[in-house]
């Protein structure tokens, strides 16, 4: 049986020292603690490309992307039940294009209780929730033609996306649809970027949620991993500091160290 | 725990643990069904979702002993049962399909024939793919009919495999149309970005070294070689800039599976019911 990697000691307390200053920060939001979220584009565009769509009498498309169920995927669905809210208090139609057939029941059930949510069940279509293929290119072509088909007005992509991204939303251009997408990959973004009226890049995506909902778990969540992203990059000045300062010595405390560290995990 | 999960000895005991399985899900998630309302499905999802998140976490980081500890060896088992439980919703997928297709076809509407067109290929892929799964092999080959594993090849081989090539290929054009527009200097931004993706694409080729290559290589002003200028903007400007964003990821990540393993998302992700 195949062993897996496991973590040294650094790793476990770096892990813990997050985690607690993350759990911390929700904890201080949900006391009311008023907490600043700066203004994110691609996301504030969301309502305007779903109003844009109402206006055209189209529908609206969503691709959550090729991963299967996972940390992506699901902020992508978070994000998809956002969209489809709005939608449906604007009775605008919204597709959904599903690659991976586990997040196929899933994309259902976000989609079924965001319209009760938005009190409107009775708008609720099942096949608007679409298993395309769980071929990358045959996913590629089938949306395509969904967007052609439908003539779509919007089309948002959030997910984990890979080769096809540009084939989406070169046709989406062609298509005339306004198009906001949102990756993780950073190999992806160039190409989104160079396609889309509006991106969310890197970690705005995982801010998606809390900056859309204002919730204040999960307000207190982003705020957090601000902290954590601050003082990873103190951690890396020092680093650059010592590096640069002591050479030798400080490539040899190094090498020392993690030798340590990797005892550690032991 | 192995013989827990170990093949079944028989084929006719496989055949009773199938139907065992089978029949023992069904009633489960009958019952689920039944018996929870909107409530205790989130109270369900919320639990399994927090003992799975403990299992793979406490896996990764509690201490090893010979690269292993107690929970190591069910790593694997656990990985197979989460492939089998999302393999069961291939069905679901196909059933959407037919569904969507099925409708179209029998109420002709627009571009039906397109429609009939996957129940034939999905029907010929089905049938010629498990025939030809299922051919006999062994020394001497036994006899099989001639066109067994023949129809299989053309469809897989001579249809789908260069009809995916050939949707790759379409990139070359994707990426040449993208990139025209993202180079048009309308900005200072662009601008910027057209002189850099310049001297990057200048440096990776032979002309872009022979236009430089004037400057001598002791000069001070050899950093201005294109092929050392084209590496200094991807190694310096563009690799800090991009782990920064795959720093802010993994941080956004585990804020985010924090938040799906503790169920903080629950209000937003499933969402409330009125």
């Amino acid at each position: 049986m195949a062993t897996l990697e496991h973590a040294n000691w650094f790793m476990r307390g770096l892990f813990a020292a997050m985690s607690a200053i993350i759990v911390a920060s929700v904890l201080l939001a949900q006391r009311g603690r008023e907490m600043f979220i700066r203004r994110i584009p691609g996301l504030t565009a969301i309502e305007e490309a779903i109003g844009r769509a109402t206006e055209m009498g189209r529908p609206i498309l969503f691709s959550p992307g090729l991963d299967g169920i996972g940390i992506i995927t699901l902020q992508a669905l978070a994000i998809l039940a956002y969209i489809v809210r709005l939608a449906a208090a604007q009775a605008t139609r919204l597709i959904v294009a599903i690659r991976a057939s586990e997040v196929y029941p899933v994309a259902e059930e976000v989609v079924r209780e965001a319209y009760d949510a938005a009190g409107r069940p009775e708008a609720y279509r099942p096949e608007d929730i679409r298993f395309i293929s769980d071929e990358q290119f045959a996913y590629a072509l089938g949306t395509v033609g969904l967007m052609a088909r439908e003539r779509v007005a919007t089309n948002f992509l959030f997910g984990g996306f890979y080769a096809e991204a540009l084939i989406l939303t070169e046709n989406g251009r062609a298509l005339g649809a306004v198009q906001v997408a949102g990756t993780p990959d950073p190999t992806q973004i160039p190409f989104f970027i160079a396609t889309c009226d509006y991106v969310v890049i890197g970690d705005e995506f995982y801010a998606a949620s809390a900056y859309l909902t204002r919730e204040p778990t999960l307000t207190g969540s982003l705020v957090g991993q601000d902290i954590v992203k601050g003082i990873l990059v103190a951690l890396v000045l020092l680093g650059v500091g010592i590096a640069t300062y002591l050479g030798g010595a400080a490539n040899e405390a190094h090498n020392l160290l993690w030798q340590a560290l990797a005892r550690g995990s032991q | 725990m192995s013989r827990l999960f170990a093949p079944a000895p028989t084929p006719r005991l496989l055949a009773a643990y199938l139907v065992i399985g089978l029949v023992g899900s069904v009633i489960l998630i009958y019952l689920l069904h039944r018996g929870l309302g909107p409530r205790g499905r989130r109270w369900l999802i919320a639990v399994v979702t927090f003992v799975a998140g403990l299992f793979y976490g406490l896996e990764f980081y509690y201490p090893v002993h010979n690269r292993k500890n107690f929970l190591t060896d069910w790593i694997e088992p656990v990985s197979v049962m989460i492939a089998v439980i999302g393999a069961f919703t291939v069905g679901l997928g196909i059933y959407s399909l037919c569904q969507v297709h099925g409708r179209n076809v029998a109420r002709r509407r627009p571009g039906w024939p397109n429609s009939l067109a996957f129940f034939v290929a999905f029907l010929a892929m089905l049938v010629f793919g498990l025939w030809s799964h299922y051919t006999p092999v062994g020394e001497p080959a036994p006899k099989v009919l001639p066109w067994q594993n023949g129809v299989y090849e053309v469809l897989f081989n001579g249809l789908f495999a260069p009809l995916q090539t050939a949707t790759f290929s379409l990139l070359a054009f994707y990426i040449a149309s993208a990139a025209y527009r993202a180079f048009r200097m309308r900005t200072a931004e662009a601008a910027l970005m057209m002189i850099a993706a310049f001297i990057v694409m200048l440096g990776q080729v032979p002309v872009g070294a022979w236009i430089t290559s004037g400057i001598p290589l002791t000069s001070p002003w050899a950093f201005f070689r294109l092929e050392t200028l084209g590496e200094w903007i991807l190694n310096w400007l563009n690799m800090p800039a991009q782990r920064g964003i795959v720093f802010g990821i993994a941080v956004g990540a585990l804020a985010m599976s924090l938040r799906v393993w503790l169920s903080l998302e629950r209000g937003t992700f499933f969402s409330e019911q009125r």
